[in-house]
């Protein structure tokens, strides 16, 4: 019998949270129909100061305050899988580890603004606006790091022995279409609206459906990789005790 | 990975072929690949890094802490293009400094002092980039991006980016000590020690750069000579010595974990070490 070292149940722990962000992403108001970066100072303080939004923003913002970074552990699991390839160095490890710590930080600061910008929706409307934008421009354009990781873990897979590799190429493929589908985002600050706006096709709709499919996609191919490395390490040690 | 032939540290078997087929077959075939990358996306990003935040968003030099509110709105107003394209551009390629602190934090684990050193080091620069390089970068951009936002607001988002990029400090204060202390208790020879001295010179700016958070004038305000010019002098003798004794040790890695051999040593040692084994 294996000794239980965690990592199923912090596997498991994915499925949990993915329903609670998307609750999240749901109920918070500005996403549904997302807010565009062209509403004037006093359509956003209205949009704060609607009772109907107010409270589903703070809900929402505390939801992912407390659970945004429940995806660390599924990061981590990742650089575990890069640790088994064969690398000469754990630079590439050490690279994915240095990326999944920015995600996350970014996204808890644009909550802050965001929690802010609700906690009094009586103040000034250029007040209001102006958290709103430093809430949106972080959550938009500070992207790097999701581009980090995703080409890291493309680079790490082109990199590991092709005979007997721990992820399939296409896996590195599609890091690499998703690290693309994210650099539009960066530029969101040059336009207030149409498809490069923060709400617009590219920012928005691009970069956040090409980070639910990296979630969901990079899940279901660590999960089959977890248990397949579980089923050989338990066939090599049925081998060893034959053997004996 | 485009490393020439004709460098010492060159593996054998290296074609020398046009840079393209060498580039390839290094790509392929080089043991040491991984350190390379880490090191050319260094210098990448801090070529980057120099033509984005100097020419083109004039973001360094800073502008003057003491300007009035009508100014600080014509700086946002006259650099309006440069901010949001030159910071788009960061946010495009800022993880760029993964590589970075893992090839430092790797040249600690080659040392002969305990791994923490390089885990601490990763971990606090990995956090750098977002209070000392993206805030500034995310609330210039919102600065610049809106016409007509009340020049009060614009003052305090002003205010927030010049401090918060130049009044991070702690984190590279303490990031060059733990790189310095592991060079100098280090056996294995893997840095100098006088660069290990350079460490403490650069953790001494971080201190100076303190009062930038309290004086508006004068050499002590984030664009003085003190806070400023003195510290981007010292920073820039620091990544340019670090950027070449990186190099250096890269060309002497044996992938053991004695000495790091000199480099006419490994130069030889290495047609038997490292012949056709690229991993």
């Amino acid at each position: 019998m294996r000794r239980t070292d965690g990592e199923l149940i912090l596997f498991w722990t994915l499925p949990v949270l993915a329903f609670i962000w998307v609750s999240a992403f749901l109920l918070f108001p500005a996403f549904i129909h997302p807010m565009s970066p062209s509403m004037t100072a006093a359509q956003v303080a209205d949009f704060y100061r609607d009772p109907a939004h107010l409270s589903r923003i703070r809900y929402s913002m505390i939801l992912f305050n407390w659970f945004g970074v429940g995806l660390i552990p599924m990061l981590m699991l990742l650089v575990m899988q890069v640790r088994r390839m064969a690398h000469r160095t754990p630079i590439l490890s050490y690279c994915l580890l240095g990326c999944t710590a920015g995600g996350p930080t970014v996204f808890l600061i644009a909550d802050l603004f965001w929690l802010l910008a609700a906690f009094q929706p009586g103040r000034g409307p250029q007040l209001t606006l102006m958290f709103n934008d430093l809430a949106w421009m972080t959550f938009t354009a500070v992207v790097p790091f999701l581009i980090g990781q995703s080409l890291v873990i493309a680079l790490a897979i082109y990199l590991d022995r092709p005979d007997r590799p721990v992820f399939r190429r296409w896996v590195a493929h599609f890091n690499v279409v998703v690290a693309a589908a994210l650099v539009p985002a960066a530029f969101t600050g040059l336009a207030l609206s149409g498809p490069m706006a923060w709400n617009g096709l590219l920012p928005f709709w691009v970069k956040n459906i090409a980070i639910g499919a990296w979630i969901v996609v990079m899940s279901v191919a660590l999960g089959r990789n977890i248990y397949r490395q579980r089923a050989e390490d338990s066939d090599q040690r049925v081998a060893e005790e034959a053997a004996v | 990975m485009s490393e020439t032939t004709a460098e010492p540290g060159t593996p054998p078997g290296a074609p020398a072929g046009s840079r393209l087929s060498r580039t390839a077959w290094h790509w392929r075939n080089n043991p040491k690949r991984e350190l390379w990358f880490a090191w050319y996306t260094t210098v990448v990003f801090y070529n980057i890094f120099f033509i984005v935040f100097f020419p083109v968003t004039h973001a360094q030099p800073p502008p003057h802490p003491w300007w009035s509110d009508a100014q600080v709105a014509y700086w946002f107003n006259h650099n309006h293009d440069g901010l949001i394209i030159g910071f788009a551009i960061i946010f495009a390629v800022a993880a760029m400094t993964a590589p970075q602190n893992a090839l430092i934090a790797y040249s600690m684990r080659r040392m002969s002092v305990s791994r923490a050193f390089g885990y601490s080091y990763l971990v606090m620069y990995s956090l750098s980039a977002v209070p000392g390089m993206l805030l500034l970068c995310v609330v210039l951009s919102v600065g610049a991006m809106r016409p007509g936002r009340d020049p009060a607001q614009l003052h305090w988002l002003y205010d927030f980016a010049f401090l918060s990029f130049t009044g991070t400090m702690g984190i590279f204060l303490l990031g060059s000590l733990v790189w310095m202390l592991a060079i100098l208790l280090d056996k294995n020879r893997v840095m100098p020690k006088w660069f290990g001295y350079l460490n403490l010179c650069n953790a001494l700016t971080e201190v100076v750069v303190a009062p930038a958070w309290i004086f508006h004038r004068g050499v002590l305000d984030w664009n003085g000579l003190i806070s400023w010019w003195i510290n981007v002098a010292v920073f820039g003798i620091y990544t340019g010595a670090f950027i070449t004794l990186l190099r250096t040790m890269i060309l002497r890695e044996d992938f053991g974990d004695g000495p790091l051999p000199d480099l006419k040593k490994n130069h030889q040692a290495k047609a038997s070490t490292l012949a056709g084994t690229p991993r």
